[in-house]
């Protein structure tokens, strides 16, 4: 097999990656299921999973425009929240039952009002309070954060929340990091089988159907990978580090020009799977907490934590063997700016040549991008 | 050995030739809406400068700029970043920072002692500090591109220019002249206002001696004054047409992959 591009399988998940509404979600609803939209990896899906309920992590998929929602937010919003919020409401977001929003960033924060204000037909909406700060003090106050999100759906959709049907939710979703931790092994490979902007869409579809049906067609996936030819030279080893990389174009662009993204220190890719929740102990919330506070790296946002995410990021970069490190950002993101501004002088001092630079959230100006990503790449050759 | 390097840029095609180690340039040819004619009218020219009949005499070329992928008669391409660096490397090799100011963007670029570039920086987005604002305010001010270059150094009381945004600071300039300030004293404004932006640009690569200034934009005389009182630094003048520079480097580029590639054939050669 040339590329993995020819698989069913990979088709199905690119398919998926590329729209919102998919034929999984549809067969859900058929059945009577439920599904609930979460903005952020910090809402753990298994509170959801344990509940029957569908999780559908949120995005701007298929926007072209934020005219409706620019009604409420404004240009210094970002253009994850404004596309994404265009497509609710437009019907995009029809099939969900829920939302969850989190204090991930201001405006993600105040989605919630606007989701309402806007009189989107989305009858549960949560607000999550996450941990503003990490270390061991915040594990039991988010606990108590997701004991309540739990109560909430609980009550809302009429459900009960066991513990052991957390642990299993737990369990299931642990073998989908396992999977995906198995893909990234294969991008270790001096010519990876599996290309970066191939690996987005293989990520972004695990968010968007069943667990169950993804682990199996993930399994599938692997075993397809090992009769992938890997002949293919590339001229530089990348990663991509910055904010909700839900889209193939910055992976299309820098493969086009004959490189291959290895890693990721993103929301969609390693930051989602780098570990697993622990299975022990008899309080899943806790495990949860634990996990999600102590063992995945923060993002930006999360006051003090930018020491833990440079060691995980550069532990990437070290294990991948990377040539050089592409950040992005989306215009009016703060948070990640900065966290980029940071990590251009630590990876310099580290001798890994870094660019890092602000788009939209939907693709513009790629004759500029493309120049960019092109010369750091002679740079790097040179 | 001929080889030529073709630049098409946002709003001009630019082409050099180089026979043995001679530069040639053509005109800077403004863009037309098909790059593939602009390309060939910049190399036509350049041809005509050389004093080489057809394209056909040119071994290798390199295609540059943001139309670097449209230059029909390219062996390969290479971005504009890389050639500034490669040409005004060519041109003045004491140079380590090079400010390219085109029509849509702004570069500042750090090279080695080796001439090879080691970080660059670009403007985000918009049309703030290229030629694009220069345009802008020239069509205002109805002075012309010559006009916003040539009056700047004998104000001595240069307006402020705060808006950033070619629209905004559009209408700002619009206000100045119906508040009858002088002309000298707003284009000089003008030019700081894209000196200042262009600086901070500059800071992030470092800003390294010697310094100097390419692309379109380094005709403007008012805005070289700016930079240099802001950079503290001279800006080295270099001896070929800085306007060309993308294209002269993309031709150095292609004398160096041409002399790769004799070099692989040989050694095939020799084996068999």
């Amino acid at each position: 097999m040339e590329s993995i591009k020819s698989s069913d399988v990979f088709k199905k998940f690119s398919g998926i990656a590329t729209s919102l509404k998919n034929s999984e979600i549809e067969n859900w609803k058929k059945q009577g299921g439920k599904v609930i939209g979460y903005f952020c990896p910090v809402i753990p899906e298994e509170v959801f999973i344990a509940g029957g309920i569908l999780p559908f992590r949120m995005r701007g998929t298929g926007s072209t425009t934020t005219d409706s929602a620019d009604v409420y937010l404004k240009p210094v919003n970002c253009g994850f929240p404004r596309h994404t919020f265009n497509q609710a409401l437009i019907g995009e977001y029809d099939f969900l039952d829920g939302l969850v929003v989190n204090t991930c960033c201001d405006t993600i924060m105040r989605l919630a009002v606007d989701w309402e204000h806007a009189g989107i037909k989305t009858p549960f909406i949560y607000s999550l309070d996450n941990a503003h700060a990490g270390g061991e003090a915040m594990v039991g106050h988010f606990r108590n954060q997701l004991q309540k999100m739990k109560d909430a759906v609980e009550k809302y959709f009429n459900v009960e929340i066991t513990e052991q049907k957390l642990q299993d939710a737990i369990k299931l979703c642990n073998e989908t990091k396992l999977l995906q931790q198995k893909l990234y092994e294969l991008r270790k490979l001096p010519n990876p089988p599996i290309t970066g902007s191939e690996t987005v869409a293989v990520m972004v579809a695990g968010s968007s159907m069943p667990k169950e049906q993804y682990n199996k067609d993930l399994k599938t996936l692997l075993d397809e990978l090992g009769n992938v030819n890997t002949d293919k030279k590339y001229s530089a080893r990348l990663m991509i580090i910055g904010c909700g990389h839900d889209d193939t174009l910055l992976c299309d662009i820098i493969e086009e020009l004959g490189a291959v993204v290895v890693t990721d220190q993103t929301c969609f890719g390693s930051r989602v799977m780098i570990k697993t929740i622990s299975e022990e102990g008899d309080d899943p919330l806790m495990s949860i907490a634990g996990y999600l506070v102590l063992d995945v790296p923060y993002c930006p946002k999360t006051i003090g934590t930018h020491p833990e995410r440079k060691q995980f990021t550069m532990g990437l970069a070290k294990d991948y063997k990377v040539d050089g490190a592409v950040g992005q950002c989306f215009i009016s993101c703060d948070p990640w700016a900065a966290e980029l501004y940071l990590l251009k002088s630590e990876f310099q001092e580290a001798g890994i040549p870094f660019i890092w630079f602000e788009r939209e959230y939907i693709p513009d100006l790629i004759g500029q991008l493309k120049t960019r990503v092109e010369a750091f790449i002679e740079t790097i050759n040179n | 050995m001929i080889v030529g390097g073709c630049d098409l840029g946002s709003t001009t095609g630019k082409a050099a030739i180089m026979i043995d180690d001679k530069i040639y340039c053509g005109d800077i040819i403004p863009a037309t809406t098909k790059p593939a004619l602009t390309a060939t009218m910049a190399m036509d020219s350049a041809l005509k400068k050389a004093g080489l009949k057809s394209i056909d005499e040119i071994e290798y070329i390199i295609g540059t700029g943001y139309g670097r992928q449209k230059v029909p008669f390219a062996s390969e391409d290479i971005s504009e970043i890389s050639c500034h660096g490669k040409g005004a490397y060519w041109a003045l090799q004491s140079v380590r920072t090079i400010i390219d100011i085109g029509g849509q963007d702004c570069k500042a670029i750090a090279i080695s002692d080796k001439g090879v570039v080691t970080q660059f920086e670009m403007n985000e987005r918009c049309a703030a500090g290229t030629g694009r604002f220069f345009q802008v305010m020239a069509k205002v001010l109805t002075c012309g591109l010559e006009g916003i270059g040539s009056v700047s150094n004998i104000s001595d009381n240069p307006v402020s220019i705060s808006n950033q945004c070619s629209v905004f600071a559009e209408s700002e300039v619009i206000t100045l002249i119906n508040d009858e300030k002088s002309i000298p004293d707003i284009i000089t404004g003008i030019n700081q206002s894209v000196a200042k932006r262009v600086v901070s640009l500059v800071r992030r690569v470092g800003i390294h001696d010697d310094v100097t200034l390419t692309g379109g934009c380094s005709k403007n005389l008012g805005l070289k004054k700016a930079l240099e009182n802001l950079l503290g630094t001279t800006i080295k003048p270099l001896p070929v047409d800085p306007q060309s520079i993308g294209a002269i480097g993309a031709a150095v580029f292609a004398k160096e992959k041409l002399l790769a590639k004799r070099a692989k054939e040989l050694e095939v050669s020799s084996k068999e």
